[in-house]
């Protein structure tokens, strides 16, 4: 097989998008769901702060989400732009 | 063949951790609730047979991979299957982590509060469902790699794309399994506290599993793209 320079590094840019995406969705995951869990466990608390622990709940998970949208973007910047 | 034995080999990782964490929870509850324990044993072995699901996942993309017709195929088969052991192999570590940490939940909620033994087994059983949802998005991939109609000239795009493809479902898996598991593990060891927050819990907790799933799906979308980009 005959690999030229372009088609290397069209095909690392491939390579690298999987791990973007693959690895940096791990830690939002994680981190999304220990959130969930501990507003849980503060909901099984006091019930009548739902509401609050809930906005609370959603305001950290979706600053700790950022991190996997940024791992979207790089993805589909290495698929998509990378020539 | 080395796609093989990533698959059932991670997917086991996975399945062991979470089922040990079951078990040990289990016996920290009997532990001190000795007659519990037909009770307890009967939730630990449920909640178990449910993080075993990722591992029998893994298994069955292994025995696809090791039994299937592999002669006459294009090279490029070579790396779709190793992309596709990764992808299901990876996986079912999260998915086996993430539904084994409900069912510990569950025993501990058990020996809590032993009379609402059956909303907790049913809201475990939600919870596991929906941190297993991620392990059957690695299936997907990993069927669509098996089964693909791929080209016959072997390039190095192409194959960097499928490889990738496994890595991205099957590193991106492990995350909101474990994530959603923990949330879950949580609701329903709080429903043995409260009881009566049963529907108020179900929501927060499919709430907070859904924002979680989303890497997952990001990871679905990133790696059909380089499956099926030209």
């Amino acid at each position: 097989m005959e690999i030229s320079g372009a088609d290397f590094i069209r095909g690392l840019a491939l390579l690298g998008a999987g791990l973007a995406m693959g690895l940096g969705a791990i830690g939002p995951g994680v981190g999304e769901g220990f959130a969930a869990g501990k507003a849980c466990e503060a909901i099984g608390r006091r019930p009548e702060e739902a509401g609050l622990l809930t906005r609370t709940m959603l305001v950290g998970q979706a600053v700790s989400e950022s991190t996997g949208i940024y791992s979207l973007v790089v993805a589909l910047l290495l698929m998509f732009v990378v020539k | 063949m080395l796609g093989a034995g990533f698959s059932v080999g991670f997917a086991a990782i996975g399945a062991a951790i979470g089922e040990g964490y079951a078990a040990g929870r289990a016996n920290e509850v009997l532990s001190y609730r000795p007659r519990l324990a037909g009770e307890i044993l009967k939730t630990m072995l449920v909640g178990q047979a449910v993080a075993e699901t990722a591992g029998i996942f893994g298994l069955v993309i292994a025995m696809l991979l090791l039994f299937g017709p592999s002669s006459g195929k294009p090279l490029l088969t070579a790396w779709a299957y190793l992309g596709a052991g990764l992808s299901m192999g990876l996986s079912a570590i999260g998915c086996g982590v993430g539904s084994g940490l409900p069912a510990g939940g569950a025993c501990m909620g058990i020996g809590r509060q032993p009379a609402v033994a059956g909303p907790i087994t049913t809201l475990m059983l939600i919870g596991a469902g929906v941190s297993q949802s991620t392990a059957i998005y690695g299936f997907l991939i990993a069927l669509l790699l098996l089964f693909k109609q791929l080209p016959e000239a072997m390039t190095f795009p192409g194959l960097c794309g499928l490889l990738g493809a496994g890595l991205a479902m099957g590193f991106g898996a492990i995350g909101p399994g474990i994530g959603e598991g923990i949330a879950a593990e949580n609701a329903v060891y709080q429903i043995a506290r409260n009881p009566e927050n049963t529907a108020l819990m179900t929501r927060t907790m499919l709430v907070g599993q859904a924002v979680a799933e989303s890497t997952g799906i990001y990871s679905l979308v990133v790696a059909l793209l380089l499956i099926f980009l030209k």
